[in-house]
């Protein structure tokens, strides 16, 4: 058996949807959404900045709300039953706020293996972000060597950390960053799991 | 009967002897190109791995509008490595049995059909036809040809890039394909017709000997 520690993003690797634009097209930004999210995904805006830009965008809307689109959104079926049975040593790794994905991560029984951003509530309100997660930092932290799943420029770091570094493109497009640095890059959910497996 | 394979096409090499300006795999023949060809003799098998390496966003895009259950394997270092490491790096994490293709060669069809049956090592070979091959010495062991030595110097087969092998000595190596394969000596041998592309005129070949329904 391997030593390895999984890591997962979890818009459009875990999912089967992207999580912020099935959010806003809910409560009818998703015009703005979708450019704020593509010049993120192809990094030409800092995640930083792109991410509170988002959350600005949906902030109106109750996080109740969201979190109630956010445990509804359609997963990545075979993937989530490698997690469950690799529970142990996997982990996922999101820019996405707590108290959105909160519904969802309990589904994935995944609570106590999740870095994510975190925010402050006002009642049902987001009052502010007070902490983006930085992946790069997630993966300082990491001993042992690990294997690294991710679609996004954001992800680029830790896939390029990894002993082995996969690229998923099922949902949306493998971005570029993504591409240069990544071992391996797969496209359909099936393949994905089967090489998983084969790293166990 | 306990049989896994993995399929490795490697398609990261540059090709700039052809000078066509697209890495080889793409090189169409007859309306298709070379991975294409190859594809299409491998319905059957469920797990493929193409290594990429030079303009492997157009070789990725081109396997996937044919086939989604690919898993690409990339091979960065492709302008200082040879094929070799990139079989090396598509042996990893691999089934037991590796069966080795370059992108840039046509198989003769029945040939493919003998290579899939196949269900042991083997190292493929053609009757010696370029300039200057790397070349197989075979012997002959208990009624069966086996490939002894590769040479540069002499030989009775050239050597085609074709090879199944146990993909646990395969992981190691920068160079040729044949120099993962050599410390393996000596493995089966299994005569092939194929045709590589390196330059044009092998191109116009390839293109005359697949119009012709490869005779």
């Amino acid at each position: 058996m391997s030593r390895y520690i999984f890591l997962f993003d979890l818009d459009s690797t875990v999912t089967r949807q992207e999580i912020l634009p099935t959010i806003a097209s809910h409560i009818g930004v998703y015009e703005q959404m979708k450019d704020l999210t593509e010049s993120s995904m192809r990094g030409e805006v800092p995640f930083k900045q792109s991410f509170l830009q988002r959350v600005e965008l949906l902030k109106s809307a109750s996080v109740s709300q969201i979190r109630e689109i956010v445990s509804n959104i359609e997963l990545n079926e075979p993937l989530v039953d490698f997690i469950q049975a690799n529970k142990s040593r996997s982990y996922i790794v999101t820019g996405n706020l707590d108290v959105w994905i909160e519904g969802l991560i309990e589904k994935l029984g995944m609570e106590k293996n999740l870095f994510c951003s975190k925010a402050l509530l006002d009642g049902d309100h987001i009052q502010d972000v007070f902490n983006i997660v930085d992946k790069d930092a997630v993966i300082r932290q990491m001993v042992l060597p690990f294997v690294a799943v991710g679609d996004g420029n954001n992800d680029a770091e830790m896939i390029e950390a990894a002993e082995v570094g996969i690229g998923y493109g099922g949902v949306r497009p493998v971005a570029a960053s993504v591409l240069e640095c990544a071992t391996h890059v797969v496209y359909q959910e099936d393949k994905l799991v089967d090489f998983l497996n084969k790293l166990l | 009967m306990d049989f896994s394979r993995t399929i490795i096409i490697s398609c990261a090499g540059m090709g700039n002897r052809l000078g066509l300006g697209t890495t080889k795999a793409l090189v169409e023949v007859d309306g298709k190109p070379l991975i294409i060809r190859h594809l299409e003799y491998l319905e059957e098998e469920p797990d493929i791995r193409v290594v990429v390496g030079y303009q492997a966003k157009k070789v990725i895009e081109a396997v996937n509008q044919y086939r989604k259950d690919i898993l690409f394997v990339f091979n960065h270092d492709f302008k200082n490595t040879g094929t070799g490491a990139s079989v090396a790096l598509a042996s990893k994490y691999a089934n037991k049995y590796i069966l080795s293709l370059d992108g840039d060669m046509l198989i003769h069809p029945e040939d493919m059909k003998k290579i899939l049956a196949c269900r042991h090592e083997f190292v493929g070979g053609n009757p010696i036809e370029s300039d200057d091959p790397w070349m197989l010495q075979t012997f002959e062991q208990d009624g069966k040809e086996m490939v002894g030595a590769f040479s540069h110097c002499m030989g009775n087969y050239e050597w085609n890039g074709v090879t199944q092998m146990l993909s646990a000595k395969m992981l190691n190596g920068n160079g040729h394909v044949f120099q993962l394969i050599e410390p393996h000596l000596p493995v089966p041998f299994m005569e092939l017709r194929t045709r590589e592309i390196d330059t044009i005129h092998d191109y116009e070949r390839a293109v005359e000997w697949v119009k012709n329904g490869f005779v």
